[in-house]
């Protein structure tokens, strides 16, 4: 297998890895570890788990997501996240760029013509 | 947040990992951090499992020092921290000694109370130079008028030109440089914690 550049992967993974927190909470609220795993059983998006915790942070911090505490059947508390009319709003024009992004990409990779 | 369980010796060794990599993030950062990465590890270990299923658990969630970079990295594309309380810090700890000493003290307070900076940049920011620019100021006065005394007391009795020898030339250059220090040290030091802070 050609390798291509690592830094080309972990630059779109880095683009687009909020966007896949967001969706992931924008129809039920999951706390952090169910977020983590989600992401990281889905193939190739995530490299490190632990490197996620930090953006959840971020993301609380910029108010695209909001959080409450509850009780867990075992264990610490946890933290539940769920989006918020921002990060909704934040979430659905990426999506719409996205669309146009891969379907343009994806042209030019089956056909060599611009679609 | 109580720990209800205790976790396996391994899992703790990496937190203790964790918090060490994580000591130059400012405090509030640090503890959030540590409290999540806990938090997974309650729910992905239990103390009964093998050292090897731990081991698979610690790395896929990664390195702590990449996690700590992760966190530094979001803090510099982040938000700008720097709200009325640290320009008021900023400038009271290099302007506040002009009033009698007690703004810099109020300076040093609204430093320390900051989330902004870690406690490095704190000690940096009361260290050089306590008291600010007007200590940085009377001090440098008082090695400029020390120095040229000295230079002076030895110079007189063996003539003039003995004055840009050797060691006076050093002692000169020692002078020029503490007092480039204590007064450009206060100024350095508001530029760093600037941007330290952003």
């Amino acid at each position: 297998m050609v390798a291509i550049g690592e830094s080309v992967i972990s630059q779109l993974r880095r683009g687009v890895l909020e966007f896949c927190v967001l969706a992931l909470v924008r129809d039920e609220e999951r706390y952090g570890f169910e977020i983590v795993r989600a992401l990281s059983e889905a193939s190739g998006l995530v490299t490190t788990e632990g490197t996620l915790y930090p953006l959840l942070g971020r993301l609380r911090k910029e108010g695209v997501v909001e959080t409450t505490w509850r009780e867990s059947p075992s264990g610490p508390p946890r933290r539940y996240y769920r989006l918020t009319a921002a990060g909704a709003a934040k979430l659905a024009a990426f999506a719409a760029e996205w669309v146009r992004f891969r379907d343009s990409v994806d042209a030019l990779l089956e056909t060599g013509v611009p679609r | 947040m109580m720990a209800t369980t205790s976790l396996h010796p391994l899992a703790d060794d990496y937190l203790d990992r964790l918090e060490h990599a994580a000591r130059r993030l400012p405090r509030g950062e640090r503890r959030e951090l540590v409290e999540e990465i806990r938090a997974h590890l309650y729910e992905a270990t239990h103390p009964d499992m093998s050292d090897a299923e731990i081991l698979s658990v610690l790395d896929r969630l990664g390195e702590p020092e990449d996690i700590v970079e992760a966190e530094r990295s979001h803090e510099l594309s982040g938000i700008d921290r720097r709200g009325i309380h640290e320009w008021s810090a900023i400038f009271l700890v290099l302007f506040g000694g002009f009033v009698f000493g007690v703004g810099w003290i109020a300076g040093a307070i609204l430093l320390w109370s900051s989330r902004a900076w870690n406690t490095r940049d704190k000690l940096i920011g009361t260290l050089v130079v306590p008291g600010g620019l007007a200590a940085g100021l009377w001090g440098a006065l008082a090695v400029a008028v020390v120095g040229a005394g000295r230079v002076c007391t030895t110079a007189v009795p063996r003539g003039a030109e003995r004055c840009s020898g050797g060691a006076s030339t050093l002692g000169l250059i020692g002078v020029i440089a503490l007092l480039a220090v204590l007064v450009l040290g206060p100024f350095c030091t508001a530029m760093y914690l600037a941007r330290r802070a952003r």
